[in-house]
């Protein structure tokens, strides 16, 4: 093993958490701070990556796109996509509370799964789409990964920045006063119907992004990509990890839950070359067992909410 | 179409895939309604079952029917001990930590059975079993013993929810914890009940689909959202809800090749869901809303 | 923040790299399948046939001086997240020269995309049959042992076509596999042949019950059902509640459904009516040479995709000793030792591989699944067979073309 490789591992890594950070902190927005449950990131995600294939790839007879657009309009495109998606859905299941919006998100997240995957003209279908441009896809091997980096980096602080300044702005007030007392907020004259639809496409229109960036570092998005346990309910023991509530939790949840994810493979390797095959079980029951572990010990998260006047307390209490 | 075909192809076998989802429902819908949260390693519970049933028709040569209370009781300890091992730390957290741990607790199980049983597609007995002609109506033993099952241990439970005083300890704190607490009921012997009942009938669910089809390592997985959609279209809390629900979600899924590409078979029980919670968010039957 | 995670990332990868210093110097190739995730049931298999390649070259001298050939395996979950993740540890961690999959296409088209056309490392797929995958950028450096899935659809309708069948309806699993090869076979079937497909429809995976899809798929009047599944997975519940319950007399398979499951889980004497199609060697020889030592180390040779698994890794092999090793010839080297011209080379045949290439003398390998003669894109025209279920298992009725 080379140091090269270590770095060009590390950087691997790097964007892959960068990519889920930005899925982690969008989460954020509706968990964290507006109490929304949803659990079809998956279908956002998926909405975002195939909006910007199809804007940025080229033309292919029998489906539609082939705009080959710039990347910045394939991302751009891809969080109005998202957040067009989000929109109706919002507006009817925000209503619902905390479980059933969890149900009814991943429900829609699964019918948006096999819409992808069975239409041919519009996604390709189960084959997906391919020959996505990456930008900076030209250099070498090394440098085009640390060109992906700085662009996932940048994308991610800038998300960061902008989350960060709302939250401590009267916005991320209100929202917090919504999350923990919605009658209360009611009372206040606060449109809680309406801030909820916003932080929900807020957060989603995040979710798209990122599946753009995931898309074209992959050069490819096909629907085995959205599986639910890949894109939502890893998102969400990233955020729960890290600590919701907390941006810089987070994006520390997504750092650390896909290093266990990635490093515990090197680990199990280590196991008999007889056991080659078990060791890939035996790493997804350590994953298992690491997630308990850190849920036992901190159950609030690596990185709690801030504390803000006495609402921790009320926050424990409320959820659902 | 003649209406024989209709029963005999569509809703002959919506209603046996409709008793195994309603076997998983029931448990999670008490979960819910009891420990209030989603129980997100039903599926592979159910998996777990049905391996530990083919663990002892293969190595003791038991029918696959005798083996079926034998899993049942193996599984219910299994879910005693995961709940005494893992949830109960996080009773007092935040419900989305247990959730969270339930997902975990998916993979673990899943490891489990794929280290101990491997990954091959495995069945309780080979070859083929054909259909039986009951006036037309074309059904097999096995499918009979699966709805039979599901009647018998789905009335014994509700039997014992509204007769028996450990039955009313659970509906009581299913209804208002506080006061059940208040009232002298032992919260532990409850949490405990609801696991044994509910990781019986996983067994049960996960034997069932075996005994119909075959065994995989990814089989209750699979089965985890429709159960959860039967689940919440009965109306959280509700037995026979939760049973109500499986046979629709079933039913559903069979029906919908008639109208629908098959390809969107699996859609069926999230486009009901979501119209049912619309119209009528406490469920079929009244339940509670979260 | 950033420089903490850096920091812990560095950590735990120095632990991992001092716990990983090799005893010698080991030639390492990476097996990436799809352990865990929907395939788990077919991967195993994949991946056995793949390390007998490997164990017969270290038997029979090992890579270049004398070096051990290593399979590093990798878990790429059939998704392009796992795909990618186990690619780039492959490569840049365990340093293979070569890399043996990973089984879906999803996750070569990803893997290849972001890890090893730009680190120039040769990927080499056993089971990805999207056309997408003919279609890469990939500087000449990703092939494949499985022919497109167009070459098989369209043979096996030809193949079915001269055996007499009629009217067929056909049942396909809704992923790349199941869409590719049924499409294939509908194009040839109605378009060139003039057959007829009353019903065309796919199904998703993983559902206890497709009785109402067979009762729709059976209203066309068909007595024949094609199905493009796995013959270990829904496939199999799809042939048993067909037989179950009377639907259509006779069943005809894509390669997927050629498995032992489908004899040992329903019985030989049901299956009367059951042929399935899988590629195989020229005149069999190169085949029932790997079958005997697949069975050997207690693999089951008739597992799908065992056999282009196999090839994959001994092609790998053969192309990683022509290249003398270095990671940037590879791809070149294994368009010529399978391209129709030199020696011939049979599965198992590594010593005798080994003298010739280090006499310079051009090779050709004959692989266990087909020739094996790479076109520009990478890609191989398949060698199929229909087989039918006989008191052996599978046996050949004839060859596909």
């Amino acid at each position: 093993m080379e140091l090269l490789g270590l770095v060009n591992y590390a950087l691997f890594m790097a964007i892959f958490i960068g990519i889920y950070a930005l899925l982690a902190l969008g989460l954020n927005i509706q968990w964290g701070f507006a109490g929304l449950f949803n659990a079809g990131i998956a279908g956002f995600f998926a909405v975002g990556a195939y909006t910007s294939a199809i804007l940025s790839s080229p033309a292919v007879e029998g489906r539609i796109g082939g705009f080959e657009l710039h990347f910045v309009i394939g991302w751009i495109g891809a969080m109005l996509a998202a957040a067009l998606v989000a929109w109706p859905i919002g507006k009817i299941c925000l209503r619902f509370r905390s479980d059933y919006l969890a149900i009814a998100s991943i429900g829609i997240a699964e019918i948006i799964r096999l819409v992808i995957k069975s239409e041919p003209a519009l996604t390709n279908a189960a084959r997906g789409i391919s020959r996505i441009p990456r930008p900076a896809g030209d250099l070498g091997y090394m440098e085009s990964q640390i060109a992906y980096l700085i662009i996932v980096l940048a994308v991610l602080i800038a998300a960061y920045v902008l989350v960060e300044r709302q939250f401590n702005a009267p916005w991320g007030r209100m929202m917090r006063a919504i999350r923990d007392n919605e009658n209360a907020a009611n009372a206040m004259g606060k449109d809680v119907e309406f801030r909820r639809l916003e932080a929900f496409i807020f957060g989603s229109a995040l979710m798209g992004l990122s599946g753009a960036l995931f898309a074209h570092f992959n050069r490819s998005i096909t629907p085995e990509a959205i599986d639910p346990m890949v894109a939502t309910f890893l998102v969400w023991i990233m955020l729960i990890l890290g600590g919701s509530g907390n941006n810089r939790g987070a994006i520390l949840g997504a750092a650390v839950v896909w290093i266990i994810w990635s490093v515990s493979e090197i680990a199990t390797d280590r196991l008999p070359h007889e056991y080659a095959v078990q060791a890939k079980y035996i790493r997804l029951f350590l994953i298992g067992l690491m997630l308990q572990l850190v849920l036992r010990f901190r159950p609030e998260g690596l990185l709690p909410e801030p504390l803000r006047g006495d609402q921790r307390q009320t926050k424990s209490g409320a959820d659902h | 179409m003649d209406f024989l075909d209709l029963i005999n192809f569509y809703v002959v076998p919506g209603i046996v895939l409709g008793s195994i989802y309603a076997f998983g429902a029931v448990g999670i819908t008490l979960i819910f309604a009891i420990l209030r949260y989603a129980h997100l390693a039903h599926g592979d519970l159910a998996t777990l079952g049905a391996f530990i049933a083919l663990a002892v028709v293969t190595s003791l040569g038991f029918s696959p029917l005798i083996a079926l209370p034998i899993a049942i009781i193996a599984t219910a300890a299994v879910a005693v001990g995961i709940d005494k091992v893992f949830y109960n730390h996080l009773r007092e957290r935040p419900k989305i930590v247990t959730v969270m741990a339930s997902l975990g607790i998916a993979l673990m199980v899943r490891a489990v059975v794929q280290v101990v049983w491997g990954v091959d597609t495995q069945t309780y007995s080979r070859g083929i079993v054909r259909p039986e002609d009951y006036f037309g109506i074309r059904i097999r033993d096995r499918e009979l013993y699966t709805i039979f099952a599901m009647v018998i241990l789905v009335g014994g439970l509700q039997l014992f929810l509204t007769r028996s005083k450990w039955g009313k300890a659970m509906r009581a704190m299913s209804d208002n914890p506080n006061l059940a607490l208040l009232s002298g009921i032992d919260n532990k012997k409850v949490v405990m009940l609801t696991w044994i009942i509910a990781g019986g009938l996983c067994a049960a669910s996960g034997f069932f689909l075996g005994y119909n089809t075959e065994l995989k390592s990814m089989m209750g997985w699979h089965m985890l959202l429709p159960m959860f959609a039967a689940a919440i279209l009965g109306g959280v809390g509700r037995v026979e809800g939760a049973v109500l629900g499986g046979l629709i979600v079933g039913v559903a899924e069979e029906l919908s090749v008639l109208v629908l590409p098959s390809e969107y078979k699996a859609a069926m029980a999230f486009a009901i869901l979501l119209f049912m919670l619309l119209v009528r968010p406490t469920g079929l039957l009244k339940g509670k809303v979260l | 923040m950033k420089t903490k995670l850096f920091a812990l990332a560095a950590g735990l990868m120095t632990a991992t790299a001092l716990a990983s210093v090799p005893a010698k110097a080991d030639v390492k190739i990476g097996l990436l399948g799809g352990v865990s995730g929907p395939i788990a049931a077919m991967a195993p298999a994949m991946i056995d046939a793949a390390q007998l390649a490997v164990q017969q070259v270290n038997e029979q001298g090992g890579i270049g001086a004398g070096e051990n050939l290593v399979g590093v395996v990798g878990d790429s979950a059939c998704n392009p997240q796992g795909g990618t993740d186990a690619a780039t540890k492959a490569v840049n961690i365990e340093g293979v020269v070569g890399v043996v999959g990973p089984h879906c296409s999803g996750a070569v088209l990803a893997a290849a995309g972001s890890v090893t056309i730009p680190a120039g490392i040769t990927l080499i797929t056993p089971s990805g049959t999207s056309p997408e995958i003919s279609n890469l950028e990939d500087k000449g450096t990703v092939f494949r042992t499985v022919p497109s899935d167009d070459y098989q659809g369209r043979a096996l309708a030809r193949t079915m076509k001269d055996q007499g069948y009629g009217k067929v309806a056909v049942a396909y699993l809704n992923n790349d596999y199941g869409t590719g090869l049924a499409n294939a076979f509908k194009a040839e079937y109605v378009d060139e042949l003039g057959g007829e497909i009353t019903q065309f429809a796919a199904h998703e995976e993983g559902k206890a019950s497709y009785r109402s899809n067979l009762a729709e798929l059976a209203k066309g009047g068909a007595d024949t059902l094609v199905i493009f599944d796995y013959g270990d997975g829904t496939g199999l519940t799809i042939l048993r509640q067909a037989l179950e319950n009377g639907f259509f007399e006779k069943f005809v398979g894509g390669d997927g459904m050629k498995s032992d499951a489908v004899i040992n889980e329903l019985g030989a004497e049901n299956l009367s009516g059951f042929v399935a199609s899988s590629p195989v060697g020229a005149k069999s020889e190169s085949l029932t040479l790997f079958n005997d030592a697949f069975k050997g180390v207690g693999g089951d040779p008739d597992a799908i995709f065992a056999n282009t698994s196999y090839d994959a890794a001994f092609l790998l092999a053969l192309a990683v000793e022509k290249a003398g090793g270095k990671k940037e010839d590879v791809a070149a080297a294994m368009m010529e030792v399978s391209n129709g011209d030199g020696e011939p080379i049979r599965p198992g045949e590594w010593k005798k591989a080994k003298e010739l290439i280090a006499a310079g003398t051009a090779i050709d390998y004959k692989g266990a699944a087909g020739e094996h003669n790479f076109d520009a894109k990478g890609d191989v025209p398949g060698t199929y067979a229909l087989f039918e279920v006989g008191s052996d298992g599978f046996e050949v009725i004839t060859e596909m073309k």
